[in-house]
């Protein structure tokens, strides 16, 4: 059997199946649910290219997979990155038993993410840019519900993507030129320049992430943290393969100067957005944006050190945007307007999503002792250093959205009402009817999972961090 | 359709099919616009793909818009372009598409001579293709317009793209990735006529 026949092509079959069973009830979330957790497991604990023995049965995961003459290629090394990403398409799943998002998420999501790794290991890797094309479409119809008209956001999201399409597929051309001239400074600066502009588009580099906040404000909070969790991580991962495949990239300072900058600023401007924010699904987009920024800035310190810097800073932040995700779902159900200003309410009736909600904002901005301050302060000692103002307006950034959290808190908190002289109070219930999330099991276990993953993060990083080297090991010549 | 007489008629056609997709209001028009110019593109394929690989671009573009047409077909109430922000009058477009035909004319043949597996006749109907499409997408608000501005950019980079790539696997990911644009832009224009309890 086939690596890629375990990990995209069953998953995808049953997503596919899954599709038609959308309306069987619990039936589909837990047949993906149960998939995922198995390919989880089967990626941590079965070795690949290697004979494998149960009992008097022997069998073997062949690397490859060979589809229109190229191949499909998920080898010994890829493992812990496909263990991390049938984790987290576990838990995006388990998730909707709180979040609630449309019923077509489940069989979506699962086909999805099967697209993202068919994406991450075909062969030649540039055709990752037209597999994460497709994912996009897929996604289509869960942002745009069913019954309202298509937003301008969804439409400017489809559009950004498919542009990045083109650019990335003709630099892949040009590249093999450079490879074969690599003292063309010509053409090294047009592919340059053509690659700069596919991955802004695809990963929403200033100017072009405007669909994020239009597509926060049309979409299921839930369906946006999945894109918005993804889509930047498979595609962050995409942009590691340019610089392990090519040389004069790995090898070119200017590049990693340029990625540093690029990093600092997204990391600065979602920051200082953030706290202006009043709605909180724009909060959660500007919160994933500042993430890409901190992964550009991990990739910009290049060598062995940014690879694993970068694999650290990604890790944490997948738990946090989860966390933020569902809690964010959590409130959807009962007020959509997402508004600060109405969130007092919520404190009676949602305690424990705003919670959840409030750790994940501050571990995203990096406070200590949660998940995202261990490896931001790796990430600034060496910034420190090499550029100073980058750290700066990094470092801007995250009191941006710890500023956000602050204001969340603050407004989430009930306020004392006046009493009006003359009137005469009277015992009243405080019960108005709203059914606390205080009585729900599911709550419960997602609180305790999200303060075990962010404080246990910060708390026992080292414990937590002890998988980064190997995750950093599928790009053996980046990390070698 | 190597540089010659055919070739240049093939571009003056193409030329037709993306200015009636710009300016033409009846879908029905735009629709057949598109039909015709996936084979416009096609025959700028055949140089550099086999008969048999570049029929896929043919028939998957023939099939996105047969999908888009069964949609409008179905659709009462055609959706209007009410969210532009720009004039929509045809002398406003085409002028504007004049001004990307002068790009493209600037453009194309330097294009050519860099990339040396590109003829001009290619290189000037991809850019312009490219160039209408990206004009369709950034003039017009509506669903159906982003769409058909989206398929034309794409069948504009398949030309350029087949001349570096002659991949079996990339021509069919490219047909899918257009059926899906397609399939997108039907959900799309359907979307508010459909249950929301899914």
């Amino acid at each position: 059997m086939s690596s890629a026949i375990l990990w995209i092509i069953l998953p995808g079959l049953v997503g596919l199946g899954l599709l038609i069973l959308r309306r069987q009830g619990q039936f589909p979330l837990m047949a993906a649910g149960l998939l995922s957790l198995f390919l989880a497991w089967a990626a941590w604990q079965l070795p690949i290219d290697r004979v494998l023995s149960i009992g008097p049965f022997s069998f073997e995961i062949f690397p490859s997979l060979t589809i229109f003459g190229r191949s499909f290629t998920l080898s010994d090394l890829d493992r812990p990155l496909l263990a991390f990403i049938f984790l987290f398409q576990t838990l995006w799943l388990f998730g909707t038993l709180i979040a609630k998002p449309p019923r077509l998420f489940v069989p979506i999501s699962l086909i999805c993410v099967c697209l993202f790794v068919a994406a991450l290991s075909v062969d030649p890797f540039l055709y990752a840019a037209l597999l994460i094309a497709l994912a996009v479409l897929l996604l289509i119809p869960l942002l745009s519900p069913p019954g309202q008209p298509a937003g301008p956001g969804v439409l400017r999201f489809l559009i950004f993507q498919i542009f990045a399409v083109p650019f990335i597929l003709f630099t892949g051309w040009i590249l093999t030129g450079v490879e074969a001239s690599p003292g063309n400074l010509n053409l090294i600066l047009r592919s340059g320049l053509l690659l700069l502009l596919g991955f802004a588009f695809l990963l929403a580099l200033f100017p072009f992430h405007s669909w994020i906040p239009m597509l926060a404000k049309e979409s299921h909070p839930y369906v946006l943290g999945f894109l918005l969790f993804f889509l930047p991580t498979v595609a962050t991962i995409f942009s590691l393969s340019f610089f392990d495949r090519y040389a004069w990239l790995r090898d070119n300072g200017f590049v990693f100067q340029i990625l540093t900058l690029i990093g600092g600023f997204t990391v600065l401007l979602p920051g200082l957005w953030a706290l202006a924010e009043p709605h909180l699904g724009r909060l959660l987009g500007f919160a994933a944006m500042m993430g890409v920024g901190f992964s550009l800035l991990g990739i910009g310190l290049a060598g062995p050190q940014g690879v694993q810097i970068f694999f650290a800073l990604l890790l944490p932040q997948a738990m946090a945007i989860w966390v933020l995700t569902v809690s964010l779902g959590a409130v959807w159900r009962k007020d959509s307007s997402f508004d600060l200003q109405s969130l007092a309410i919520f404190f009676r009736s949602s305690p424990l999503a705003l919670a959840t909600l409030l750790l994940s904002v501050f571990s995203l901005s990096g406070l200590p002792l949660l998940a995202s301050f261990p490896p931001r302060i790796a990430l600034f000692t060496q910034l420190s250093s090499s550029s100073p103002w980058v750290a700066i307006a990094a470092l801007v950034g995250c009191l941006g959205l710890a500023g956000a959290g602050a204001r969340i808190l603050f407004a989430s908190l009930p306020k004392a009402e006046k009493t009006r002289p003359g009137w005469v109070e009277e015992g009243e219930s405080l019960d108005t009817g709203i059914k606390s999330d205080i009585a729900d099991p599911y709550v419960w276990s997602f609180l305790m999972l999200s303060a075990i993953g962010l404080l246990g993060f910060g708390l026992f990083s080292r414990l937590f961090l002890a998988g980064v080297p190997s995750l950093a090991s599928m790009f053996p010549l980046l990390f070698p | 359709m190597e540089n010659g007489l055919l070739g240049f008629i093939v571009l003056l056609f193409l030329l037709g099919t993306s200015l009636t997709l710009l300016t033409h209001q009846d879908w029905r028009w735009v629709l057949a616009a598109l039909g015709l110019q996936y084979f416009f593109a096609f025959l700028l394929i055949l140089p550099s793909w086999p008969l048999e690989l570049a029929a896929v671009k043919l028939v998957s573009g023939w099939m996105s818009g047969a999908v888009l047409g069964l949609t409008r077909l179905n659709i009462i109430k055609a959706p209007s372009d009410a969210e532009q922000r720009l004039p929509t009058s045809p002398a406003f477009q085409v002028l504007s598409a004049a001004l990307v035909i002068l790009v493209v004319i600037g453009a194309a043949p330097g294009l050519a001579d860099w990339t040396r597996q590109l003829n001009l006749n290619q290189a000037w109907g991809g850019l312009l293709l490219m160039g209408i499409g990206l004009l369709q997408v950034g003039l017009r608000g509506s669903s159906f317009r982003n769409i058909i501005g989206l398929l034309s950019l794409l069948c504009g980079f398949e030309i350029l793209y087949a001349a570096v790539e002659a991949s079996l696997l990339v021509a069919a990911l490219l047909g899918i990735l257009n059926l899906g644009i397609a399939f997108v832009g039907s959900y799309l224009l359907l979307s508010p006529g459909l249950d929301p309890l899914e």
